[in-house]
C-alpha cells in the first residue's frame, strides 16, 4: 500500500480512528477500574451540583500540568480525563492526516481545504478558551 | 450506592444514544442531555459536556467504519467541515450575546418545519442523479458506494454552496448550544445537495467530530467535561456506534430515512419544548 493509492485514503483514516477510539476508551476503562477499586465513587457526588461562580467548577484536573501531575499520581479522575482528551484529540488528528493524504493524491484544493479546517480547529480548540471575548 | 446506580444507567441510555446516533448521523446528544438532565438530575452544564463527548465518541467510533466501506464521503465532509468550523468559532463568540432560550427555540422550530418536505420523500430510495456541473464539478464532489444488493449506487451532489451555508447554520447552532447539530448537517446534505440517505447520514457522521471538537476545548478548560459522568457516557456510545455502523451497512436508505423523520421530528419538540420552559 502507497499513499497515492486511491484505496490507502479510506484505509489510513479508518485506521486513524479506530486506534484513537481503541486507546482512548482502554485509557477511561483504566481509570473507572482504578476508581471502583479506590471506592472512589462514594466521594464523587459533585456532579449533582455546579457552581457557576467557581471555575474551573470541581476538582478534576482541567489543564494540562494538573492532567499530567494527576496521571504521574495514579489518580484515577486524571487517567479518565486523559482518555477523554485522547478522544478529542482523534478527530483533529484525521483531519491532520488528511492532509497528507490529500499531498500524495496531489489533489491541491483539498490541500488547502483541509489546511484551512485544521487552523480553524486548532484555534478553537487551543485558542478560544483563553480569549476573553470567547468567554474563555 | 446510588452513584454507582446512575452510572450504570447513564452507560445503558448511552448504548441507545451512540447506535441511534451512528445510523442517523447524529451525536447521540439528543439522547444524552434529557436522560441527564430531566432524567438523573444532573446538572445542564455537565450534561452539555458529556454531550460533546458523546458526539465525538459516536463520530470516530462509527466513521472508522464508514470510511473503511466506502460510504462516507470524504470529499464532501472536508469541503463542508469549511462551513461548520466557521459557524462553531462564531457561535462560540456570539454565545455571550444571545439569548439560548430564544435559538433553541427558532433551531426547534426549524427542525420541526424541515419535516415537510421530508414527508413527501418518506419512501424515496436514491434520488435522480443529475449532471455534475459548476463548483461540484470542480471540488469533485461525486461518488459510489455498495448497495446492501451488492449493486453500486453512483451519485453527484448539487448546490455545494446551498449546503455549505447550511452548515455554516449548523456550525452557529452547535458553537452557541454546545450539541453536534447532525440533524441540520444530514438536512442540508439530503435537501441541498440531494445525497443517497446512507451517504448523507454517514458524512454527518465523519463531521461532527470535528465540529464539537471545535468547541470542546472551552468545555474542558472551563471544567464542564466531568470525568465521572463522561467515562460511562464515553464507554456507552462507542459500544452503540460499533453496533449502530455495523447495522447501517445492511440497512436500506428508506429504513434510514423513516428513523431519521422520527428522531427529527422529536429533537425538534424537545429543543422548542425547552425553550419555552416545559
Amino acid at each position: 500500500m502507497t499513499l497515492s493509492d486511491p484505496e490507502s485514503m479510506n484505509t489510513v483514516i479508518s485506521k486513524v480512528l479506530r486506534y484513537g477510539v481503541v486507546i482512548s476508551s482502554a485509557v477511561i476503562g483504566l481509570g473507572v477500574i482504578l476508581l471502583t477499586v479506590d471506592d472512589g465513587l462514594a466521594q464523587v457526588s459533585s456532579f449533582l451540583e455546579y457552581d457557576p461562580r467557581t471555575i474551573p467548577h470541581s476538582t478534576f484536573p482541567v489543564t494540562f500540568s494538573q492532567l499530567a501531575s494527576g496521571v504521574a499520581a495514579g489518580s484515577p479522575l486524571a487517567i479518565i480525563e486523559l482518555g477523554v482528551l485522547i478522544l478529542l484529540a482523534t478527530p483533529v488528528s484525521r483531519v491532520l492526516f488528511s492532509i497528507f493524504l490529500f499531498a500524495a493524491e496531489k489533489n491541491r484544493t483539498y490541500v488547502y481545504i483541509t489546511l484551512t479546517v485544521l487552523a480553524l480547529l486548532l484555534f478553537s480548540m487551543l485558542a478560544t478558551p483563553y480569549i476573553p471575548a470567547f468567554g474563555g | 450506592m446510588l452513584v454507582f446506580e446512575l452510572l450504570v444507567i447513564m452507560f445503558l441510555a448511552s448504548i441507545a444514544a451512540g447506535l441511534v446516533g451512528s445510523l442517523i448521523g447524529l451525536g447521540g446528544g439528543v439522547v444524552v442531555i434529557p436522560i441527564l438532565t430531566i432524567g438523573l438530575g444532573v446538572d445542564i452544564h455537565y450534561a452539555i459536556g458529556a454531550s460533546i463527548v458523546s458526539v465525538i465518541a459516536t463520530s470516530s467510533g462509527a466513521a472508522a467504519t464508514y470510511v473503511k466501506d466506502k460510504m462516507t464521503n470524504l470529499r464532501v465532509g472536508m469541503f463542508l467541515e469549511l462551513g461548520t468550523t466557521v459557524g462553531a468559532i462564531t457561535g462560540a463568540l456570539i454565545a455571550a450575546y444571545v439569548r439560548s432560550t430564544i435559538l433553541e427555540f427558532v433551531f426547534g422550530a426549524v427542525l420541526l418545519l424541515s419535516l415537510l418536505p421530508l414527508v413527501h420523500q418518506l419512501a424515496e430510495d436514491i434520488p435522480e442523479n443529475p449532471e455534475l456541473t459548476g463548483l461540484s464539478k470542480r471540488l469533485m464532489l461525486t461518488g459510489s458506494y455498495v448497495e446492501t444488493d451488492g449493486s453500486t449506487i453512483n451519485y453527484n451532489a448539487t448546490r455545494p454552496t446551498e449546503g455549505l451555508a447550511g452548515m455554516v447554520v449548523a456550525g452557529l447552532v452547535s458553537g452557541l448550544l454546545g450539541i453536534g447539530s447532525g440533524t441540520f448537517k444530514v438536512l442540508s446534505m439530503d435537501l441541498a445537495m440531494r445525497l443517497p440517505m446512507k451517504v448523507s447520514t454517514t458524512t454527518s457522521n465523519f463531521m461532527i467530530g470535528v465540529t464539537a471538537a471545535a468547541s470542546a476545548g472551552i468545555y474542558f478548560v472551563r471544567g464542564d467535561v466531568d470525568p465521572v459522568i463522561v467515562a460511562p457516557v464515553a464507554l456507552g456510545v462507542l459500544i452503540g456506534a460499533f453496533v449502530g455502523a455495523r447495522l447501517l451497512m445492511k440497512a436500506r436508505n428508506p429504513t434510514v430515512r423513516k428513523i431519521f423523520v422520527v428522531v427529527l421530528a422529536l429533537a425538534g419538540a424537545e429543543m422548542v419544548l425547552r425553550a419555552i420552559g416545559i
